[in-house]
């Protein structure tokens, strides 16, 4: 219990005194625990309110009846289910113990706001339906106006309405994509929101819904019924159950509501949260070098006080105890200031999304036990963690370093530090090499990725010396004394250099793998289109997302018709199970098909697949063993089997997808038609500015669609990328800031240790501007070596992710090594250092010469 | 004790007060000193502890700022100029010796004598720089690093450093302090025969009366005040000045 006092006394009485120097390591500490924190909030948040929207919005519906199978495609999450017969109604209808059932049909339908412009379409879904006029069973409630009565009207959710800065009474286009025009008669909420997140509905009469929406008359995607008084949910169901044909099944309200809350979590929110809990995990690494890097310095700085401590008879325990107990108190208050600050944190997102356009429902914050315990052990673990090395080489000072005048460690790399980083990065070059090179594997790639950034930490204070050596060496001719003296500052403790680095390093390296993996991808589209498109100008639909109503097959006819026109032809998607698994089709027509992409070698013909013949990649006729001549067979959404002639197997696949069937083979099993992109190509002698501006033409009538030329369709694949890379920066400037508050802190404690010297150099008349450069060009050093080793780590690791990828995934990656992009984060590193070193320089300058000299 | 002789001043102070704090604790440090440091001499100022004769240094050097006076550097009066101009001063016109800690670990010898003329970004004068080196007799240890040096060179390397520049006058604070007598007395040699040879001007700072035995002249202060000057001292002289003056007081 003494022995605990006196530590205890002893760390209170040193915290109090050192305020400052854990300023950095609270606010380190603080930030990484505040975003981990708010991002579990938001999560929780988020999930919490599409929960309770989903309840209300679908209260009223106490069972769904739809196809039992649905036939899910790779890289989505909702699969396409075969529809019901409306005729089914009536048979519900009689059911003992239900009140009311009604058809609901589901289909894409984007809206033309006021500006000319969709609305939506760049990820969350356009629904389009038919309005349900049972208030009960309808998701959405009439907020204004009335329900659509005649054809053409139809009401619309009024989150839509805003943002398309449409009105009752107004009459715009909805893409059916085949444009339909519609008056806005009424304005719907969703579970009480202006709309279900970014998603946009338009509610039409059933007829309008079953011409635009469906293939035929009759056909729905579920039907909603809800039941009388005393009836659960349950027992609904199973009352529904024996009257339902084969291939028909019932769901319970709740299940209803819980699947699309799921979908919802696993499309957007999973990915979301994921992203961010990553970018707090990031943060928190850098913390950790910035910590544990504070805690050296005030360790190496407090050797004569521990060491008297010892000689007047303090165990080693005591004087370890003590230097935990400070790191407890630092890692406790900063730990939980960081939980008041990501409730914040959600809080002002949830102030901030709506005014971007980003779902976020209001209401109270969902802050649950776990996302508060799990910021707050984090933190503590990550600060004690940091600080017990440190704590342990407190407890070792010996008596006599008492008397000993240096406290600085400037000891440089050992040995066994040298030969544990050089065999670390082999390891790590070698179990990289081999992910990439020889087994393909992102596992494998990715353990080396990791082992690499252990080799870099390790290596750091053996190249620290020598890079500072090399990249300080142009600030003596450039900066004289001044900048010869920053130079050798940087070099005085190599130990100390290398860990402040390592935290910008690791901030640095990330950005710069997220750099050139965008570029890489942004490189691969580029490529693909490039190789495979041999059209001149494309109508296409956004490929980030699944957004938006598509293209009207009648648009590649009429765009045919064109004088200027050589070959349009517009891509189809079908949805069929081909040897068990869901595959999406491309229908389209061959012919043309085969004309305007390039489809690499192709064995045997597309001219004649007619209504039993399908084209496949080879990729794909090597998986399933075919070859031209034999069969397979398909499975429809509607159930039906049929079997196909393989007619042609084509070498590339990148535009064209994998399976290709005609138009008129597709007509059968069709759902609502639409093309996800329309390839023309101009006959000789029209230039593409003629071409595009008659095809624009006749693409006007159609819901102005934006037509592109070759480098704009490829550019456009690529817009995506370029808001996911924003996105990450913004992330990841916290780690890059935590990474130069430990900067500006190990700077502000070396200062402190060399006040005499300062004093001197003052003396002897180095002015205040010089010593403030000199100050700055140490920070820039520092910041220089972490960026380079950032920058060398980032670019191999994208090239790794990118080697990886390519190898364990079917589609081909190219990579790019942007080099603009990669200089500008070169300067941002640099720049960060000087602001890095701005405050320290700023303390140092004022600094009373006499002061200084004067200190013992 | 008049001076009979025009002689140029290379510093003076003129009716010197400094004040430490403020009400019932404040301390006059100097209390109406009035100096002049010829050029070409060595002077010594003596005096116990707390007699003020390291803040006369100070304040006669551009270190610290007068309470009231005047401080004067040849023609230059301190008080008017600001941090930037007497940092200048400072590193154009005056040397200094500390006590310890007199070097930047970092830079060699070389670099460390040259240190000034860096910061002001001059070339300085080559061949007074050489000779300076030989003066010292360092020239073996040119590239060594303070760290690898005994104190008695590092005092000397100090010395080399603060008459780099050819200043005006050389402040020396207990140069000797923390140095064997040996290399002490090769110090203050060396500080003598610096001004001998060279007409440069040197103030020490000592409470050493072996030490005063070294300069031209030595001034007494007590409690503030100028209370003694003594010409051609010899330790034993200092020594029962400075009995006699403990009697006094």
């Amino acid at each position: 219990m003494t022995v605990m006092n006196a530590s205890v006394r002893l760390s209170v009485s040193s915290l109090r005194a050192h305020k400052r120097r854990f300023a950095g390591t609270f606010l380190a500490v603080f930030l990484g625990v505040a975003f981990l924190a708010g991002t579990l909030v938001m999560g929780d948040t988020l999930r919490a309110s599409f929960d309770t929207m989903f309840g209300n919005a679908t209260s009223g519906t106490d069972a769904v009846v739809r196809s039992a199978d649905a036939i899910t495609t790779p890289g989505e999450s909702e699969g396409v289910r075969e529809p019901v017969d409306t005729d089914l109604v009536n048979t519900i209808e009689k059911v003992p113990g239900v009140a009311a059932a009604a058809p609901s049909i589901q289909g894409a339908g984007q809206l033309v706001g006021r500006n000319g412009d969709p609305i939506g379409g760049q990820g969350p879904p356009t629904l389009a339906g038919n309005w349900i006029t049972d208030p009960e069973l309808n998701a959405y409630r009439l907020a204004e106006g009335h329900a659509p009565q005649k054809s053409g009207e139809v009401v619309i959710d009024r989150g839509t309405a805003e943002r398309g800065d449409l009105n009752i009474g107004d009459t715009t286009t909805l893409r059916t994509p085949d444009p339909v025009e519609v008056t806005i008669v009424g304005l719907a909420t969703f579970g009480g929101e202006d709309g279900m997140a970014q998603v946009t509905f338009t509610g039409m009469t059933q007829a309008d819904a079953e011409k635009y929406l469906t293939a035929g008359p009759g056909e729905a995607a579920s039907i909603q019924v809800r039941a009388g008084p005393g009836v659960s949910q349950q027992e609904l169901v199973d009352a529904l159950t024996p009257v339902l044909p084969r291939g028909v099944e019932a769901i319970t309200g709740q299940e209803s509501a819980q699947e699309n809350t799921d979908m919802i979590s696993s499309q957007f929110l999973t990915v979301f949260t994921t992203l961010l809990l990553v970018f707090s995990g990031v943060a928190l690494l850098v913390a950790t070098f910035s910590i544990h890097n504070t805690f050296a310095i005030v360790v190496a700085q407090r050797t004569r006080e521990n060491a008297l401590l010892r000689a007047l008879g303090a165990s080693r325990r005591q004087v370890t105890a003590s230097t935990l107990v400070e790191a407890t108190a630092v890692a406790v208050t900063a730990s939980v200031a960081g939980l008041a600050g990501g409730i914040g944190v959600a809080a002002g997102l949830q102030a901030l999304f709506p005014a971007i356009g980003f779902p976020f429902p209001e209401g109270d914050l969902a802050i649950s036990a776990l996302s508060m315990a799990l910021p707050l052990a984090v933190g503590i673990v990550v600060c004690l963690g940091s600080a017990l090395l440190p704590a342990a080489r407190a407890g070792r000072t010996a008596p006599l370093a008492a008397l000993r005048e240096t406290a600085v460690d400037t000891s440089g790399a050992s040995r066994l530090r040298a030969v544990t980083g050089l065999g670390l990065l082999a390891l790590a070059i070698g179990v990289t090499l081999s992910g990439v090179l020889f087994s393909p594997s992102l596992w494998l790639a990715g353990t080396g990725a990791v082992l690499a950034l252990a080799a870099f930490v390790v290596l750091g204070p053996v190249a620290s010396t020598t890079a500072v050596r090399i990249l300080g060496g142009p600030l003596d001719r450039l900066r004289g004394v001044t900048g010869g003296l920053a130079r050798r500052n940087a070099l005085r403790s190599p130990k100390r250099t290398a860990a402040t680095a390592s935290a910008l390093m690791i901030g640095v390296a990330v950005v710069s793998l997220f750099t050139v993996f965008g570029a890489s991808l942004k490189a691969t589209m580029d490529q693909t289109v490039s190789r495979s498109f041999a059209g001149d100008v494309a109508v296409s639909t956004p490929s980030f997302g699944a957004g938006g109503s598509g293209l009207s097959p009648r648009l590649a006819d009429e765009v045919q018709r064109l004088p200027e026109v050589d070959t349009a032809v517009g891509l189809g998607r079908g949805v069929a199970e081909v040897d068990g698994k869901g595959r999406a089709l491309t229908v389209t027509d061959p012919v043309a098909l085969e004309r305007t992409f390039d489809l690499g070698n192709v064995q045997g013909s597309l001219r004649d697949l007619g209504t039993d013949g399908i084209a496949i990649t080879e990729k794909e006729a090597d998986k399933q063993n075919v070859t031209t001549g034999d069969r397979t067979q398909l499975t429809f959404t509607d159930g039906q089997k049929q079997t196909f002639t393989v007619r042609a197997v084509y070498g590339q696949s990148e535009l064209a997808g994998d399976y290709v069937i005609t138009r008129d083979a597709w007509a059968p099993h069709r759902t609502q038609d639409a093309d996800t992109v329309l390839a023309v190509s101009f006959k000789d002698g029209v230039s593409t500015d003629a071409g595009k501006a008659a095809v624009e033409k006749a693409a006007a009538q159609y819901g102005n669609l934006e037509v592109q030329t070759r480098d704009e369709y490829a550019q456009s694949s690529a817009g995506g990328i370029d808001m996911m890379l924003t996105l990450v920066y913004a992330l990841l400037a916290l780690a890059v800031l935590i990474a130069l508050l430990g900067i500006a802190n190990t700077l502000t404690l070396a200062i402190h240790e060399r006040t005499r010297e300062l004093g001197l150099l003052r003396a002897v008349g180095q002015t205040r501007s010089q010593l403030r450069a000199m100050v700055r060009w140490e920070s820039v050093l520092v910041a220089a070596f972490g960026t380079v080793g950032g920058l060398a780590l980032g670019a191999f690791l994208g090239w790794v992710l990118v080697k990886a990828s390519d190898g364990a995934s079917d589609s081909a990656f190219a990579f790019a090594m942007p080099p603009l992009q990669l200089a500008v984060v070169a300067l941002v590193g640099l720049t960060a250092g000087a602001l890095a070193g701005l405050r320290p320089a700023r303390r140092a300058a004022r600094l009373d010469v006499l002061r200084a000299i004067a200190t013992e | 004790m008049t001076t009979t002789t025009v002689t140029r001043t290379a510093a003076r102070v003129v009716d010197a007060v400094k004040v430490y704090g403020t009400g019932d604790t404040s301390v006059r440090a100097l209390d109406g000193v009035s100096v002049d440091f010829s050029v070409g001499r060595f002077t010594a100022i003596m005096g116990p502890s707390g007699s003020g004769k390291s803040t006369l240094m100070h304040c006669a050097a551009g270190l610290d700022t007068l309470t009231s006076g005047t401080a004067h550097i040849g023609d230059t009066e301190l008080s008017s100029l600001d941090d930037r101009r007497l940092t200048l001063l400072r590193r154009d016109r005056v040397g200094f010796v500390f006590q310890a800690f007199n070097l930047v670990p970092t830079l060699t010898v070389a670099e460390n004598i040259r240190l000034p003329l860096d910061l002001a970004g001059g070339k300085g004068d080559p061949e007074w720089i050489d000779a300076l080196i030989d003066v010292v007799g360092l020239r073996d240890r040119l590239h060594h690093r303070p760290s690898e040096l005994s104190g008695g060179q590092q005092q000397r390397v100090a010395v080399a450093r603060a008459f780099a520049g050819r200043p005006d006058v050389v402040f020396a604070d207990e140069p000797t302090g923390n140095l064997d007598s040996r290399s002490g007395e090769e110090v203050l040699g060396l500080l003598g025969r610096t001004v001998r040879q060279t007409a440069r001007t040197v103030v020490m700072v000592t409470h050493d009366p072996v030490a005063a035995a070294h300069a031209d002249e030595v001034v007494f202060l007590a409690d503030g005040r100028l209370v003694d000057r003594m010409d051609s001292p010899t330790a034993d002289k200092v020594l029962d000045r400075m009995k006699a003056f403990e009697v006094h007081s």
